[in-house]
C-alpha cells in the first residue's frame, strides 16, 4: 500500500478531484466572473429541454457508431496483414505510412481533410469529377458531414490500432498455429480459433480507447464543420464547448460533460462484459 | 482527446541548469513579476482575433512597435474569430489574460465583464494618464464603447461589407467594369450575364459561407427592409415577418433559383482562382484579393429592397480584466500601447483594409494616397459616412440568438429547408433562448 500511496495521491489530485469539482459545478449556477450558487439538477433539467442536446446526443452517437467499428476493425486488418507480410520487402514502410498519421496532431488532421473535401479546389470532388463521378459536397450534406468526419478520423487513428493489434500478435506463440496447421486448420480456422481469441486483452484495450475518442471527438469536427451543416455534425464536446465558453454557461456545460462520462463509463463496463470480466488491459 | 509524450532527452547539469534559469524566467513573465531583476524588458501578451490579410497587418504594426521600443516588446498572438472570445473568457477565468485584446463593439454587453474599466482601473484613469481622447475617434465608434457608464473600449477601425468584383469577367459578360451595379436590377443583370457568358459563378453572397457570414447576408437583406432581428424591448424575435422572409426567400434564389452559384461553396477562394464574378465581403478582403492576382473592383454594397444598408462593426482595443497580481505598471504599459498602435493605425488601414477610427490616422497622407483607399477604402468610408452601416445585434445574448438562427438561415441556403419553414424554426428557437 505504502507503494502505491505516491501514485494514489496525485491520481487523486489530478483525476479524482477535477471529475468532483466538474460534478458539483453541473450542480450550480457557476459564474466564472462572479458568484457560485447551487442550483440542484436544474442543468440536468435545462439540458433534457434542450432540442439541441438531443440533436447532438444523436450526433455523438452516430459519429461513434461509424468511427469506432471502422478504426478498431480496419486497424485490426491492417494488423494481420501487416503481421502475414512481415518477410515481405517493403512491409517496414507501408506499416510506417499507416502508422504516420496518428503522429499529426487534430488540427493539422481536419485542416488537411477539410481542404481535400473542399467543394471547390478539393482534390477528392476532382479526382472523381474527371473520373466522372459526382460526388456530393461531404461537409455541406446533413447525410454525408459525420461519415465524412469518421473517414477522416480512422486515418487519424487507425494506425496505433494496427501497431497494438501488431504487437499482441507478436506475443501469440507460432507453435499454437503450427500444431494447428497440423491438423488440418484453415487460414481462417487459425483466425478465429486461435488469434482473435488471444487478441481479447488488445481488442478490449483498442476498444475502450476508440470507444473514449469516439465519444469526446471535437478538434476535427470543429475545424472540418464547426458542427454544420446547420447542427448536422454537432456532437456533444462540441455542444459542450459552445455552451461552456461560447455563453458561458459553465454549469449546463459540465453537465454534458457529466452525461458523456456517464455514457463512456456504461460503454466501458459493457465492453469488458461483452469481452469477458476476466480479461486483462 | 488522444495524445503522446516525448521526454526522453539526455542532459547533462549544465544544459540542465541552463534549462532550469530559462523555466524561472519565463514562470517569472508569465506570472506578471517585475522583471528588472532578470532583463529590462517587458513583455505585453497581445492576443488578436486577426487572422487573414488583416492578421499580416497587425503583424507589421506589432514588428515596427518593437523595433521601436527596446525595453517594451509585445508578444502577438492571432487566433481564429469564432474561438477567439472563448479564449479570451477562459484565460481571464484562469487568471492568465493577456495585456492587450480585441473586442467588437457589438459584444460589449457579453464580453464586459471580462475587460478592465479604462477610467476606473485600479491603476487610475488610464486613459487620462495615456492621453487618450475621444475627440481624436470617431464619435459614433468612441461613443459605443461605454457600458453602463463605463468605458471599455478604445476603437480601432470600422469595418463592413461591400460588393467586389472582378473586372476581366465583367468584360468578358460585356458589362462595363468602371460601372458596377449599384440598384437590384442592375445588380441581377450583371449576375445573369455572367453566369451566361463566362461560364464562371456570377456571385458569392457571404464570404467563406461560414454559418454567421450567410447569416449576415441575411441580414442586409433583411435591414433593407427595415427589418430588426428582436422586438424593440428585446424579449421576442421579431424576424419572422414578410421582410424576413422576403430577404431569406432572395437569399435562397440567388443559389437555387437562379444558379450564380452552390451551396457551400467558398467565396474568398472562388474570387481569389478568379472563378466568381462579384462576391460580398468585408474590407478585410483587400490584402488577400489583391495578393491573388485578380483584376478586381470594389463597389458599394447594391441597394436590394428600400434602403441602402451594409453589415458592419468596429474592432476595439481593450485590456482584459487583470489579476491582482500583475502591476500595475502593466495597465499603464498596456493603455500606452493602446494609444501607440492608434497613432498607427493608418498601416492598419493601407494594410489590413480597415478603415481607422482614429481621426489623424484616417486623414494622413499614407492612407489616403494608397492604393487600399483609392481602390475600396474611400467607398467603405462613405458607406460609414451615409449611415449605410447597420451593427449586428448588441444584446447580452446576442451569441446564442446568433447560434440559434444560423443553422436554419444556412439550412435554407442549402435548399433543404423552405425560407418559411427555416425562420419559423429560428424563431421558436430565438424565442427558447431569450426566455431561458
Amino acid at each position: 500500500m505504502a507503494f502505491i500511496l505516491p501514485f494514489l495521491a496525485l491520481w487523486t489530485l489530478f483525476r479524482v478531484g477535477p471529475v468532483l469539482y466538474g460534478i458539483l459545478i453541473s450542480l450550480s449556477h457557476w459564474d466564472p466572473f462572479g458568484s457560485t450558487t447551487f442550483v440542484g439538477a436544474e442543468n440536468y433539467l435545462r439540458l433534457l429541454r434542450d432540442p439541441r442536446f438531443w440533436e447532438a446526443l444523436g450526433n455523438t452517437f452516430e459519429f461513434a457508431s461509424l468511427a469506432v467499428p471502422l478504426i478498431v476493425s480496419l486497424g485490426l486488418v491492417f494488423a494481420l496483414l501487416v503481421y502475414g507480410a512481415q518477410r515481405m520487402r517493403w512491409v517496414r514502410v507501408v506499416e510506417a505510412a499507416l502508422f504516420f498519421p496518428y503522429l499529426l496532431t487534430v488540427s493539422i488532421v481536419g485542416l488537411v481533410w477539410r481542404w481535400l473535401f473542399d467543394p471547390d479546389f478539393g482534390i477528392v470532388r476532382i479526382t472523381a469529377k474527371q473520373m466522372g463521378v459526382h460526388l456530393p459536397v461531404f461537409l455541406n450534406e446533413p447525410r454525408w458531414a459525420i461519415p465524412a468526419i469518421a473517414f477522416a478520423t480512422t486515418w487519424w487513428l487507425v494506425g496505433y490500432r494496427m501497431v497494438l493489434f501488431r504487437a499482441a500478435l507478436e506475443d501469440i506463440p507460432v507453435e499454437l498455429y503450427e500444431a494447428a496447421q497440423i491438423d488440418g486448420a484453415r487460414w481462417y480456422t487459425l483466425i478465429f480459433a486461435i488469434t482473435l481469441p488471444l487478441l481479447r486483452p488488445a481488442i478490449l484495450f483498442a476498444v475502450v480507447l476508440t470507444t473514449i475518442s469516439g465519444f469526446t471527438a471535437f478538434g476535427q469536427v470543429l475545424i472540418m464543420t464547426q458542427g454544420g451543416p446547420g447542427r448536422a455534425s454537432e456532437v456533444l464536446a462540441l455542444y459542450m464547448y459552445r455552451i461552456g465558453f461560447d455563453y458561458l454557461e459553465m454549469g449546463q456545460a459540465a453537465a454534458v460533460g457529466v452525461v458523456l462520462f456517464v455514457i463512456m463509463l456504461v460503454l466501458t463496463l459493457l465492453s469488458f462484459r461483452w469481452l469477458g470480466y476476466g480479461t486483462e488491459l | 482527446m488522444e495524445g503522446w509524450s516525448v521526454l526522453d532527452g539526455k542532459y547533462g547539469r549544465r544544459e540542465f541548469l541552463r534549462l532550469l534559469g530559462l523555466a524561472t524566467l519565463a514562470a517569472a513573465v508569465e506570472a506578471g513579476l517585475p522583471l528588472k531583476a532578470f532583463a529590462q524588458v517587458r513583455v505585453l501578451e497581445f492576443n488578436t482575433l486577426f487572422h487573414s490579410g488583416d492578421a499580416q497587418a497587425m503583424e507589421r504594426i506589432v514588428k515596427l512597435f518593437n523595433e521601436q521600443h527596446k525595453n517594451v516588446q509585445i508578444s502577438l498572438t492571432q487566433g481564429q474569430w469564432a474561438e477567439y472570445y472563448a479564449q479570451l473568457f477562459a484565460s481571464v477565468a484562469a487568471g492568465n489574460p493577456p495585456h492587450i485584446g480585441i473586442c467588437h463593439t457589438s459584444r460589449i454587453l457579453d464580453v464586459y465583464r471580462a475587460l478592465t474599466p479604462l477610467e476606473e482601473s485600479r491603476a487610475g484613469n488610464l486613459l487620462a494618464i495615456a492621453g487618450i481622447r475621444g475627440e481624436n475617434y470617431v464619435k459614433s465608434v468612441w461613443d459605443a464603447g461605454v457600458y453602463r457608464d463605463r468605458r471599455y473600449l478604445v476603437p480601432l477601425d470600422t469595418h463592413m461589407w461591400g460588393l467586389w468584383y472582378n473586372k476581366d469577367l465583367f468584360r468578358q459578360a460585356g458589362l462595363d467594369p468602371e460601372k458596377p451595379p449599384e440598384t437590384r436590377e442592375e445588380f441581377e443583370r450583371a449576375a445573369d450575364a455572367i453566369k451566361a457568358k463566362t461560364g464562371k459563378f456570377a456571385f458569392h453572397p457571404a464570404e467563406d459561407a461560414l454559418p454567421r457570414k450567410i447569416r449576415r447576408a441575411w441580414e442586409i437583406l433583411f435591414w433593407g427592409q427595415g427589418g430588426e432581428l428582436l422586438t424593440p424591448d428585446g424579449k421576442r424575435a421579431a424576424f419572422n415577418d414578410e421582410r424576413g422572409l422576403q430577404a431569406l426567400d432572395y437569399l435562397v434564389s440567388m443559389i437555387h433559383k437562379r444558379g450564380w452559384n452552390q451551396p457551400g461553396t467558398d467565396g474568398f477562394k472562388q474570387f481569389a482562382a478568379g472563378q466568381l464574378g462579384m462576391l460580398l465581403a468585408g474590407n478585410w478582403y483587400f490584402p488577400t484579393a489583391k495578393a491573388s492576382g485578380v483584376n478586381f473592383g470594389f463597389h458599394y454594397m447594391p441597394k436590394f429592397f428600400q434602403k441602402p444598408v451594409t453589415w458592419g462593426d468596429s474592432h476595439n482595443l481593450v485590456i482584459p480584466r487583470q489579476p491582482a497580481r500583475v502591476p500595475d505598471e502593466m495597465l499603464i504599459l498596456a493603455i500606452k500601447t493602446i494609444k501607440w498602435i492608434n497613432e498607427h493605425s493608418d498601416m492598419w488601414g493601407i494594410y489590413g483594409g480597415h478603415i481607422p477610427a482614429y481621426l489623424p490616422a484616417q486623414r494622413s497622407k499614407a492612407l489616403t494616397e494608397s492604393d487600399t483607399w483609392k481602390i475600396a477604402l474611400r467607398k467603405f468610408a462613405d458607406m460609414a459616412k451615409r449611415g449605410w452601416l447597420h451593427y449586428p445585434l448588441i444584446h447580452e445574448k446576442a451569441p446564442r440568438i446568433h447560434a440559434a438562427i444560423e443553422p436554419f438561415i444556412q439550412e435554407a441556403y442549402n435548399g433543404r429547408l423552405t425560407p418559411k419553414e427555416a425562420l419559423s424554426r429560428a424563431e421558436a428557437e430565438v424565442n427558447r433562448v431569450l426566455a431561458s
